[in-house]
């Protein structure tokens, strides 16, 4: 049980012996697969939700959710694309898009660390309000012809081959990664995650933490939306539309727990690039959308069910262990 | 423990990334690589035995879309295309992002040729510019590029400015001369042909005054999905006591605000017409909810493009104004600018056929 390689039981264990799976079974199926323009195009086209799945990993472990992030990433967009449309600079647009993002965390954020509403209904609630705005600002139309600058930095390479939105995760990730796992915040929110209560006691300052991870959580989801108007070239009002299942769809897979206190983000790293490869895969030996939609929603359940089933059959088979931990 | 186990871990996926991106990359695959191709390799589709063509609808499911993939079909039998044709769509709930992915992945896969129903406006434009700077055919069907970025032909069914006016005649038929209040259900705000229907429409109504007592009160989306489409039907007659025409552009709106009214017995109120296919709309037709509609063939819509498609990727013809060409079994056809934009060159199919009780039962067989 405590061998070198034991950790390959766990379920980041799991998730890189399907990814090398999934890796492999590209290879062997298409030529074009370890092409480098599709290695990129592989994580471009999904970039904006991979950014903010990163911030809702750390969300989802400390215990909370937050539906709005699409409607935000869509709000952002819109905002930024009306200001164009009025005659405003380009960089007037993005300062109010990003503007838009602290607002609608902020006010996330207040309801949920502040008043102490639960954060599924709270961001529900800013799910439908925040695509409300995106819609009235941009009604029916479609608004593009951004400057040429603008669509070059979201639709072509920006260093060597990478362009600026893959940039940026990179920068990302390493930013959440060193936050999360060595800092004092990174821990307060596992903390919180694990047991409010506790927390509370220890003297962590709770609000502040949940304050201060729904603002971050919207100025990345504005961030997303703005680099999405710059890849597409074009905003409406419907624009990262659903993109939030798609995104708690990577952090669950991840094997973050939807209860808290539980999950890393090198889970949520291979979740996200067994998602990206499998769609990759599948996508370029021309399996249909309709097929892919149902692979990955199997996943899904897997990924659900296999965690709880195998504590589950632990528990049987150890019940007279002691362990310091219950994993509910 | 942990710290190690980590490490390990993002040691493995590191080393997975790099080897991946590090691998010499196939000759095609590497589109983003070579702007500098674009012209060059139009012509050597045809030697190398096949044309590698994909079909893209809006997306999957809708009875329309099927039929030009059985034209297209045809067509590839008919032309002796030894390469492959795909019918490739995205599911509805992913439409503009999934037709950007499939695009994107057609123009890495080396793809020769893709025929598009755009369904994502100008969002499209972007993967479609890389798709020609790659080498690749690009021609719209049903519905355009706006901005005729990345497309090098758009096939039209119908010109745009005769399907406001068939509609209006339909609706004149329909009220008489007294006419009254109707209502347009459109699909989804980003479908340029509905659009341009519906701007078409809304402005023979206001400019001709043979159409003067005809008034529209509003403009609803249903989105192309059946219960969406019923819904805001329903809601257009709750909402305009005075409706007596709902007008859906869309073979699913058409269906679904028939079937709403049949539902709660409104058809004597309010007739629903629009775009239409028979075998969906022939017993809405013989039972009076909806006496008349329209529709072309989407047969001959994919077997048209399909041609369009494989003339200009075999290098056959240029996408240039005034370019004709014989496509099989329907004959000869010109190339010339789109009037209906501000830029971009168009092959327009016509014509329409109106079905009415007369007509509808033998169509629908």
């Amino acid at each position: 049980m405590n061998g070198r390689f034991s950790w390959l039981r766990s379920w980041e264990g799991l998730l890189l012996v399907i990814l090398v799976a999934v890796v492999g079974m590209n290879i062997v199926q298409s030529p074009f697969y370890l092409g480098i323009g599709n290695q990129i195009n592989l994580f471009q086209l999904s970039i904006e939700k991979i950014i903010v799945a990163l911030m809702m990993t750390l969300i989802i472990i400390n215990a909370e959710i937050d539906l709005s992030v699409a409607s935000v990433m869509g709000m952002a967009a819109c905002t930024l694309a009306r200001l164009h449309e009025m005659g405003a600079p380009l960089p007037i647009g993005i300062a109010a898009g990003l503007v838009a993002g602290v607002l609608a965390g902020a006010f996330n954020g207040f309801w949920v660390a502040y008043v102490g509403l639960p954060s599924l209904a709270v961001t529900l609630a800013g799910l439908i309000g925040y695509r409300g705005v995106a819609r009235i600002l941009l009604e029916d139309r479609s608004i593009g012809n951004f400057p040429a600058w603008f669509n070059h930095l979201g639709q072509q390479p920006l260093l060597g081959p990478l362009p600026l939105a893959l940039i940026i995760f990179f920068l990302l990730l390493a930013v959440a990664i060193v936050v999360l796992q060595s800092s004092a915040f990174g821990r307060y929110v596992y903390v919180i995650g694990n047991s409010l209560d506790v927390a509370r006691y220890s003297g962590v300052k709770v609000k502040r933490v949940k304050m201060l991870l729904f603002i971050v959580s919207g100025t990345v989801a504005a961030l997303a939306g703005l680099l999405l108007a710059a890849r597409l070239g074009a905003v409406r009002g419907n624009t990262a539309d659903g993109f939030e299942l798609d995104i708690i769809t990577m952090v669950l897979l991840g094997g973050v727990s939807i209860f808290g206190g539980r999950g890393s983000l090198t889970g949520v790293l291979l979740s996200i690039l067994i998602i990206l490869n499998l769609r990759n895969g599948l996508s370029l030996i021309n399996v249909t959308s309709n097929t892919q939609t149902g692979v990955i929603g199997v996943l899904l359940i897997l990924s659900v069910l296999l965690p709880n089933l195998a504590a589950h059959l632990r528990d049987r088979w150890q019940r007279s262990a002691v362990r310091p931990f219950s994993s509910l | 423990m942990s710290k190690v186990r980590s490490t390990l871990l993002f040691a493995l996926i590191a080393a997975l990334l790099i080897t991946a991106c590090a691998a010499p990359a196939p000759p095609a695959a590497a589109p983003a690589a070579q702007p500098a191709a674009a012209e060059a390799t139009a012509a050597p589709a045809a030697e190398s035995g096949g044309v590698d063509m994909v079909l893209m609808p809006k997306f999957l499911g809708i009875l329309v879309f099927d039929q030009a993939h059985q034209g297209a079909l045809e067509a590839h039998k008919e032309v002796g295309n030894t390469g492959k044709l795909e019918f490739l769509g995205p599911t509805p709930e992913n439409s503009v992002a999934g037709q950007i992915e499939i695009l994107t992945t057609a123009t890495t896969q080396g793809v020769d040729a893709i025929m598009i129903s755009n369904n994502a406006g100008d969002q499209l434009a972007p993967a479609a510019k890389a798709a020609r700077d790659a080498g690749m055919t690009v021609v719209t069907w049903d519905s355009p590029i706006p901005s005729a970025e990345g497309e090098q032909v758009f096939v039209a069914q119908v010109d745009f400015d005769e399907t406001g006016k068939v509609m209006a005649d339909m609706a004149l038929s329909i009220l008489g001369a007294d006419g009254g209040q109707l209502a347009i259900l459109s699909a989804s705000p980003d479908a340029a042909n509905q659009n341009a229907w519906n701007a078409a429409f809304q402005d023979v109504l206001a400019n001709d005054p043979k159409y003067a007592n005809l008034e529209m009160v509003d403009l609803v989306y249903g989105n192309d999905q059946s219960e969406d489409s019923y819904n805001q039907a329903l809601a257009l007659v709750d909402k305009y006591p005075d409706l007596k025409l709902i007008m859906a552009p869309t073979t699913v709106g058409i269906a679904a605000a028939a079937k709403a009214m049949q539902d709660e017995g409104l058809c004597d109120k309010v007739k629903v017409s629009g775009l239409g296919l028979p075998a969906e709309m022939v017993s809405y037709t013989l039972n009076g909810c909806a006496p008349e509609f329209a529709l072309w063939s989407f047969v001959d819509l994919g077997y048209l493009t399909y041609h369009v498609a494989y003339q200009l990727a075999t290098g056959q013809i240029e996408a240039k104004a005034g370019q004709t060409f014989e496509a099989g079994l329907m004959g000869s056809y010109t190339i010339t600018k789109d009037p209906t934009r501000d830029a971009g060159l168009r092959v327009l199919m016509g014509p329409f056929t109106v079905y009415n009780k007369d007509n509808v039962e033998a169509a629908a067989k």
